[in-house]
C-alpha cells in the first residue's frame, strides 16, 4: 500500500482538478469538455491495474457521457454535466478511501441521473463505505497571482484617472495659488496612488508619489508657497508617473520585470524647494482680483485701470480709478474691500487647520454611485440586446402568429416589444460616457502650448457632462488635439499683437460640447485673428488647388484648409504646421460619420464645429438591393437618389461611365459589377443611382432598388475579413441574416482603379 | 548516428504532444480530425451572406447568435470538388489564434463523425508527396479503427499565409 502512495496522491490531486473543471463547465462549452476528457484520459493511466472493475467502468462511462455531450447526443446538457460531477466525486471518494461509498447519496444520484439519460447503470452495487461526499477542491494557489494582476491592472486605470485630475487641478492651482481646496484636490490623489502602490509592492511609484506628496504637504500646511517652480515640478512628477504606469502595463502583459527609473533629479528638486523654507506671509488676493472673480468688472477693465494706476501721478488706489471711470459703484468697492479683509483672516486660519476652508475646487462634479464593469461585458450585452430585438421581430412576423386574433396575445406582444425597446436603450446608454474627461485632457495641452508660444490663453470648458459613445471618445481625441493646437498656435495672437488690435492681452479658447438633433457637437472657438482668406487663396493658387479665375465664396475659401497638403503657417513650429493638418482631421471625422464646419470672422476669431453621431455602434442605413444581395449604405452620405434619363448617361472610351445630374458630371460605379453579384440591374436607366459624397467628392452608385431605411448595429466582420475594400462591416438584418455595410472611402478608391 | 537518434526522439516527442481528443469529420471520401480544444460548437447549415472580393473558398459570413463570423468551405480550400450542401453538411465553429488574439470561424464539412481519443503512438508525421501536395496544414496522420484520419492544424488552415494574403488583398 505504501509504495502506491505517490501514485494515489497524484490521482487524488488529478481528480480534484477534474472536479473543478466540471464545476466550471458551461453548457455547450466544447473546449472545456475536451480538456475534461483529456484530463480523464491521463488519470485513467494512473489507475493501478488491480483496481476494482467498477472504477474502470465508471471511467469509461464518464468518457462516454463526455463524448455524447460534445456530439450533442445528450439533449439535457445540464443533467449530463451533473452526472459528470457526481461521477468525479464518486471517484474522489474511492481514491481517498479505497472503497466505494455504499448507498451513499452521491451514488444514488449518479444512478438516477444515468438512468434518466438512458445510459444503464453499472449493474452491481459497489462495496461498502461510510465516506462523506467529497469536500470542495482546495483553492488554486495560482488564483492569488491572478488576482494580484487584476488589481494591478485596475490600479493602472485608476492612477491614470487620478493623474488627469491632478493635471487639471494644477492648472487651476496655477491661477489661484492660495486656494487650499485646490491644493487638497491635487494632494489627495497623490496620496491615494502612494498608498495603493505600496500595497501592490511597486516601490518606485510609491517613492515618487511620496516625494511629490510631501512637497504638496508643505504647501498645504502653509510652509511653502505654491509657485511656478512647484507646479512645474509636480507636472514633471506626473509625467514620470505616467511613464512608469506605461511601463507597468507593458510589464504586466509581457510578464517582464519593471524598468528602473531615475528619480534623483526630482528628489533633489523637491528638497531644494522644501528648503526655501517657510514663506513669511500668505499673500492676500488683490482687490482687482476679487472684483473680477465676483463678476463686477471684466479683466480688461481691470488691466486698463492698473495701467492707469501706474501712469497717473500719485498712484491713486485701484478702487478710486474704477469708480471714477464709472465701471463700478463705490458701494461695491467697499464690499470687496471687506471681503478682502475676511479672506485674509480665513487664509490665516486655514494655514493652521487646512480642513476647515471652503474654496473653489476644480469642477468636482457630483457623481451618482457607480460601479466599474468590464467593457467586454457591456459590448456583449449590447450585442445580445440587438439580437433580442431581432428575435422579437421574428416572432411577431411569424405567419402562424399573424393568423391568430387574440387580444391578450396582442397586448402581451406589445408589452414585450416595449420592454425590449427600453432595454435596448438602456444597454446602449451604458456605452455612453461623459466627454468631460477628454475635454479636460486639453487643459494641460493648452497650458503647455500657451507657454511655448508665449501667449496668454484662458480656456473655458462647457458641457463636460455631454454623453458620447466610449469608442467615439477615443477616436475623437487626436483630431481634437490637432484642432486645439491650431487654435492656440495659429488662431490666437500674442499679447502684443492683441493689444495693437485693442483686444485684452489674454486670448480665450472655448471648448463646448452639446447635443443637437441626435448628434454630438463639439465647438472649438477662439477670439483670435480669424482665418486669413487672402493668404489661404494665395497658398491655394501656389499649390495648384485653384485656377486664377476661380470665384469662391468666403465659406469655400475657408474650406480650402481641409485640402491635403495645406498649411498656412509661415514658419513650421514644433507644435503644429507640419502640413499634415486639417485634411487628416476631416478624414478622421468623416470616418466617424461626422462633419466639420468653419465659422470665421477676420480679427474676431474662428469657430470649428465637429458634428458627429452619438454612437459608432449604430448608423442610419439605407438598405439597397443589388442582385440577390442586400447592402447597407450610411444614410448620412447619400445626397440624392435618381433614375437618370437615357440622355444623361454617357460613357467615356467605352469603359468609364458618367451621369449628368443637373449640371454636374458624376462618375458611376456599378455595385453589381464591382462585387460580382449575379442578376444585378444592368442599365442605369433601369436601376437606381445613389449619389453619395465623401471627402468633398461625389460618386454615383448603381443599385437595383432601395428596400428601406433603418438603424443598424455595426459589427466587425472579424480579423480575416476586416480589411476588404469597400466594406465597413456587417449587421444583422430583420430576418436574421447578415447584411454588409458599405464603406465609402473604400468604394471611392475602388472606383478610381 | 547519435544525431539521427536524437532527431527521431524529438519527432516522436512532438507526435506525443499531439495525442488527445479529436473531433472527426468527413470531406469527400476522406476522414479528418480537429483538436477538440479548438472546437466551439457544431451547427447545421444556415444562410450565408456572400462577401465580395474574397477567394471562392470564403463562403461569406453568418450570424452566430448576434456575432458575425466568417465561414470557410474546407472542400474548396483544399481544392476538392465542390459539393451541394445537404442535410448532413455542418458548420464546425472553431476558435483559432489570429494576429490579434482568438477569433472564431466556421468551417463547412460534409458531416461530423465522432470524438476519438488518439494516442501519440498512433500518430505518424505527415508523409511527403513532393511538390504535388503541400502538407503544411497537416499535424499528422492517425491510424484509428482500421482507417486513417488526417489530423488538421486548423490554426494554419485558417490563419496561414493565404489568409494573411486575404487581408492584404483588401487593404
Amino acid at each position: 500500500m505504501t509504495d502506491q502512495a505517490p501514485d494515489s496522491q497524484k490521482l487524488i490531486e488529478g481528480l480534484e482538478g477534474l472536479a473543478l473543471k466540471v464545476v466550471m463547465l458551461e453548457e455547450g462549452d466544447l473546449p472545456g469538455l475536451g480538456s475534461f476528457l483529456n484530463h480523464l484520459e491521463t488519470l485513467k493511466e494512473l489507475l493501478a491495474p488491480e483496481c476494482a472493475p467498477e472504477v474502470t467502468l465508471l471511467f469509461q462511462q464518464l468518457e462516454e457521457v463526455g463524448n455524447k455531450l460534445i456530439l450533442q447526443e445528450i439533449t439535457a446538457a445540464a443533467q449530463g454535466q451533473e452526472l459528470l460531477g457526481q461521477g468525479v466525486s464518486l471517484l474522489l471518494i474511492w481514491a481517498r478511501e479505497h472503497k466505494f461509498p455504499k448507498d451513499g447519496e452521491a451514488w444514488k444520484t449518479y444512478c438516477r441521473l444515468s438512468q434518466e439519460l438512458g445510459l444503464g447503470g453499472t449493474g452491481e452495487r459497489p462495496p461498502q463505505s461510510e465516506a462523506e461526499p467529497a469536500p470542495a477542491p482546495a483553492a488554486d494557489l495560482e488564483g492569488f497571482i491572478w488576482e494580484d494582476q487584476e488589481l494591478t491592472a485596475s490600479f493602472i486605470t485608476e492612477a491614470r484617472e487620478h493623474l488627469e485630475g491632478i493635471e487639471s487641478g494644477l492648472v487651476h492651482l496655477e491661477q489661484a495659488p492660495t486656494d487650499l481646496a485646490a491644493i487638497n484636490a491635487v494632494f489627495r490623489p497623490f496620496h491615494t496612488i502612494k498608498g495603493v502602490a505600496g500595497f501592490l509592492n511597486l516601490p518606485q511609484i510609491q517613492e515618487l508619489s511620496h516625494e511629490v506628496e510631501s512637497l504638496l504637504d508643505e504647501a498645504r500646511a502653509g510652509r511653502i508657497e505654491i509657485n511656478a517652480a512647484i507646479i512645474d515640478l509636480t507636472l514633471t512628477g506626473v509625467d514620470r508617473l505616467k511613464e512608469m504606469l506605461e511601463d507597468l502595463q507593458e510589464a504586466l502583459s509581457e510578464k517582464r520585470p519593471l524598468r528602473t527609473f531615475d528619480l534623483e533629479d526630482i528628489k533633489s528638486q523637491v528638497k531644494e524647494l522644501q528648503e526655501q523654507g517657510p514663506s513669511g506671509e500668505v499673500p492676500k488676493r488683490q482687490l482687482g482680483e476679487i472684483l473680477v472673480s465676483q463678476g463686477e468688472i471684466s479683466s480688461s477693465d481691470l488691466n486698463q485701470a492698473l495701467e492707469k494706476q501706474k501712469t497717473e501721478a500719485g498712484a491713486p488706489p485701484l478702487g478710486e480709478i474704477l469708480v471714477k471711470e464709472g465701471k463700478i459703484t463705490p458701494k461695491k468697492v467697499a464690499r470687496a474691500l471687506v471681503d478682502q479683509l475676511t479672506e485674509e483672516k480665513a487664509i490665516g486660519e486655514a494655514a493652521v487647520s487646512p480642513a476647515g476652508t471652503e474654496g473653489k475646487a476644480p469642477a468636482d462634479a457630483q457623481m451618482a454611485p457607480t460601479i466599474k464593469i468590464d467593457l467586454a461585458k457591456v459590448d456583449n450585452l449590447v450585442n445580445l440586446m440587438g439580437e433580442l430585438v431581432i428575435a422579437q421581430s421574428q416572432v411577431r412576423q411569424n405567419p402562424n402568429l399573424l393568423g391568430v386574433s387574440d387580444q391578450k396575445l396582442e397586448r402581451d406582444l406589445a408589452q414585450m416589444s416595449r420592454i425590449t425597446t427600453e432595454l435596448q436603450m438602456i444597454s446602449m446608454s451604458m456605452r455612453m460616457i461623459p466627454i468631460g474627461q477628454t475635454l479636460r485632457k486639453m487643459v494641460r495641452l493648452v497650458r503647455d502650448l500657451a507657454r511655448k508660444s508665449k501667449k496668454q490663453v484662458e480656456l473655458h470648458i462647457e458641457g463636460e457632462e455631454t454623453e458620447i459613445d466610449r469608442n467615439m471618445v477615443e477616436a475623437i481625441y487626436d483630431p481634437l488635439v490637432h484642432m486645439v493646437r491650431n487654435a492656440v498656435d495659429h488662431g490666437l495672437e500674442t499679447p502684443k499683437e492683441r493689444e495693437v488690435q485693442g483686444k485684452p492681452p489674454e486670448g480665450h479658447l472655448w471648448l463646448r460640447a452639446y447635443h443637437k438633433g441626435g448628434n454630438v457637437v463639439i465647438d472649438i472657438e477662439e477670439d483670435g485673428r480669424g482665418l486669413d482668406r487672402d493668404r489661404i487663396l494665395a497658398k491655394a493658387q501656389e499649390r495648384g488647388l485653384l485656377q486664377p479665375g476661380d470665384q469662391l465664396t468666403p465659406a469655400q475659401i475657408d474650406n480650402l484648409i481641409f485640402e491635403p497638403g495645406f498649411s498656412t503657417a509661415e514658419k513650421i513650429t514644433d507644435i503644429s504646421g507640419r502640413g499634415v493638418g486639417m485634411d487628416v482631421v476631416r478624414q478622421t471625422i468623416e470616418r466617424l460619420q461626422g462633419k466639420v464646419e468653419i465659422h470665421s470672422r477676420p480679427k474676431e476669431g474662428s469657430r470649428f464645429s465637429i458634428r458627429m453621431p452619438l454612437t459608432l455602434a449604430i448608423i442610419d442605413g439605407l438598405v439597397v438591393k443589388v442582385g440577390k444581395e442586400r447592402y447597407i449604405l450610411p444614410a448620412v452620405a447619400v445626397r440624392e437618389t435618381l433614375r437618370p434619363a437615357a440622355e444623361d448617361y454617357f460613357t467615356v472610351q467605352g469603359q468609364g461611365e458618367i451621369i449628368k445630374v443637373r449640371s454636374q458630371l458624376i462618375p458611376l460605379l456599378r455595385l453589381h459589377r464591382l462585387f460580382r453579384t449575379e442578376n444585378g440591374e444592368t442599365h442605369p436607366t433601369k436601376g437606381l443611382v445613389m449619389v453619395v459624397e465623401y471627402d468633398g467628392k461625389a460618386q454615383g452608385l448603381l443599385v437595383d432598388d432601395i428596400l428601406g431605411k433603418q438603424e443598424v448595429v455595426i459589427k466587425s466582420l472579424g480579423e480575416t475579413l476586416q480589411n476588404i475594400k469597400g466594406l465597413a462591416g456587417g449587421t444583422i438584418l430583420g430576418d436574421g441574416r447578415v447584411g454588409l455595410i458599405l464603406d465609402l472611402a473604400g468604394l471611392f478608391a475602388l472606383g478610381q482603379t | 548516428m547519435a544525431q539521427v537518434a536524437r532527431q527521431l526522439q524529438q519527432d516522436s516527442n512532438t507526435l506525443q504532444d499531439k495525442e488527445g481528443k479529436y473531433l472527426t469529420f468527413t470531406l469527400a471520401a476522406e476522414d479528418y480530425g480537429l483538436e477538440i480544444l479548438k472546437v466551439r460548437e457544431i451547427i447545421g447549415m444556415m444562410d450565408i451572406t456572400a462577401v465580395p472580393q474574397t477567394p471562392e473558398y470564403v463562403k461569406g459570413v453568418i450570424n452566430l447568435r448576434g456575432r458575425v463570423i466568417p465561414v470557410i468551405d474546407l472542400r474548396l480550400k483544399f481544392g476538392l470538388e465542390a459539393a451541394e450542401y445537404g442535410e448532413r453538411t455542418c458548420i464546425i465553429v472553431v476558435e483559432v489564434q489570429g494576429a490579434a488574439g482568438a477569433v472564431q470561424m466556421g468551417v463547412v464539412v460534409d458531416s461530423v463523425s465522432e470524438v476519438l481519443n488518439i494516442s501519440g503512438d498512433d500518430i505518424e508525421p505527415p508523409p511527403s508527396f513532393g511538390s504535388r501536395l503541400k502538407t503544411q496544414y497537416i499535424l499528422g496522420i492517425a491510424k484509428a479503427k482500421g482507417t486513417i484520419k488526417i489530423l488538421l492544424d486548423i490554426d494554419k488552415v485558417l490563419t496561414g499565409e493565404e489568409m494573411a494574403g486575404l487581408e492584404s488583398l483588401g487593404s
